[in-house]
């Protein structure tokens, strides 16, 4: 066993040298909210204006993890340094997690040496976990300039990622109805690029009428005309993908993305500590709220009791 | 971002690799072992085929996981285990435990525990013993980190 010390520091030396157990490791302490966690970011933390974040979206099996294994290491290619998180949903009665995201990463991964790394949810909905905040600021101090987020696969409106990301990728693909999944989910809304997967699907072209026909119903503003199809077997259409991430990131107001990414944390870390001490007080003050459920007194009434004893105290 | 359940009832699960370095036709096997190890709590990664010892190191060290689980049926396990180990030595790598299964006879299981594997379960061995084994190795292997 280090002491608490010599362990921040072990961590804080091996990221500054970009060494991946440290970089591991940090996001572990993250993942597991444990209190060293705020004395490593206090060292490591530098604002790097060059991260992008990139999302890629959609329903579940669309291709999102096989598009990745050929996006990453092209952005490589195109120099930068790629990072990839890729979240799976924990299990609502365990806590437990199988995270499988890897299978179709692992031999690009092997290949590039990208580092990569699988979370579990742990519990959030809206397909991210809630240190994955953290986790961003972890690489992106590190020096990692292109983090790709796969949340976890979902019809769903899972507007949580607009937090986090500054290019969000919707991926669809033929044969389950995606196309209707993601207007009905307003998807449409969130996506700055489209992309049909698994061109080699015979339902492929009706598939992309549909969902044209989708396209066509929501407010011009918002709408992303431009679909890139793309088969993420062969790879084919990936090249066009990654240069419409790449245009799409000259557009991105980079002050803005991080100001946003900025106030969220900032936000979720100062509610959390309101949360522990509410809590701890709460337990402090349980026998009077316990004294106040025989009163008579309406819960709201309650709360406004408790919430003014509390604002005396301090 | 929302959280669902109190945040005590997912603190700190065990990270666990699991890790097949030959196609050897069992992933049945290796999924029974993923989805029983999930529910004992734990964060199963799955990587799919590791077909190196050094795939098997990175992938670990990426995932900062508690515990290698390696499952071998086809009779490689000395060679790949002692590459595993050197490895995992030569990278002083800490607070990861390989934790082994599969095939293999009593003589290798006592070489194997020397240099650091251990379990060793053939098949047919209880998942509640092979998962309070992993328990055990994984706060072991904490403690070291
Ligand atoms: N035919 C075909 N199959 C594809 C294509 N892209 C992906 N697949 C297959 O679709 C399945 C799911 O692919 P993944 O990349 O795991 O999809 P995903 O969206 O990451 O899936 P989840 O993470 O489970 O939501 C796999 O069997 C892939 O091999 C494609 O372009 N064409
Ligand atoms: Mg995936």
């Amino acid at each position: 066993m280090k002491n608490r010390g010599s362990e921040i520091a072990d961590i804080v030396n091996g990221i500054k040298k970009s060494r991946r157990e440290s970089i591991a490791r940090a996001i572990t302490l993250a993942e597991n909210e444990e209190t060293l966690f705020p004395d490593v970011i206090k060292r490591i933390y530098r604002k790097n204006m060059q991260t992008r974040v990139i999302g890629i979206t959609g329903a579940p099996g669309c291709g999102k993890s096989s598009l990745i294994s050929f996006i990453g290491p092209k952005l490589m290619a195109a120099g930068h340094r790629v990072a990839i998180i890729a979240v799976d949903a924990s299990s609502p009665f365990t806590g437990g997690s199988f995270l499988g995201n890897r299978i179709r990463m692992q031999e690009s991964l092997e290949k590039s040496g990208i580092f990569m790394r699988s979370m579990s949810s742990r519990g959030s909905r809206g397909g991210l976990s809630m240190s994955i905040t953290n986790a961003i600021i972890v690489l992106s101090s590190a020096g990692f300039d292109r983090i790709i987020i796969e949340p976890v696969g979902s019809g769903q409106s899972d507007t949580d990622i607009m937090d986090i990301t500054s290019t969000i990728v919707v991926v669809l693909s033929p044969g389950f109805g995606d196309e209707i999944q993601a207007a009905k989910a307003g998807l449409m809304e969130l996506a700055d690029i489209f992309v049909m997967n698994k061109t080699d699907m015979p339902d492929v072209d009706r598939a992309e009428r549909d969902f044209r026909y989708y396209l066509s119903t929501v407010p011009p503003d918002k709408m992303v005309h431009e679909i890139i199809k793309t088969n993420a077997i062969s790879g084919e259409g990936t090249d066009e993908l990654v240069r419409s991430i790449e245009n799409h990131e000259k557009g991105v107001d980079q002050t803005a993305f991080y100001k946003k990414i900025f106030e969220t944390e900032v936000l979720r870390i100062a509610k959390d500590m309101v949360a522990v001490e509410l809590e701890e007080i709460a337990r402090a003050k349980s026998e009077w709220i316990k004294r106040l459920s025989t009163s008579g007194l309406d819960p709201y009434s309650a709360a406004d009791k408790l919430l003014n004893q509390i604002n005396n105290q301090s | 971002m929302e959280n669902g359940k109190s945040l005590k009832f997912y603190k700190k699960p065990i990270r666990v690799l699991l890790a097949k370095p030959a196609i050897d036709g069992h992933d049945r096997g290796i999924y029974i072992l993923a989805r029983a190890f999930r529910d004992a709590g734990m964060e199963v990664i799955y990587p799919g085929l590791l077909p190196t010892p050094e795939s098997i190191v990175n992938t670990a060290i990426d995932e900062d996981v508690d515990v290698i689980a390696i499952s071998l049926l086809n009779g490689a396990h000395m060679a790949v285990f002692h590459k595993l180990m050197t490895l995992l030595k030569k990278r002083k790598v800490k607070g990861i435990a390989v934790v082994g299964g599969g095939i293999i006879p009593d003589e290798d299981k006592a070489k194997l525990e020397k240099i650091g594997v251990s379990g060793n379960y053939g098949p047919g061995t209880p998942l509640s013993v092979i998962i309070e084994h992993i328990k055990k190795r994984a706060e072991e292997a904490r403690s070291e980190k």
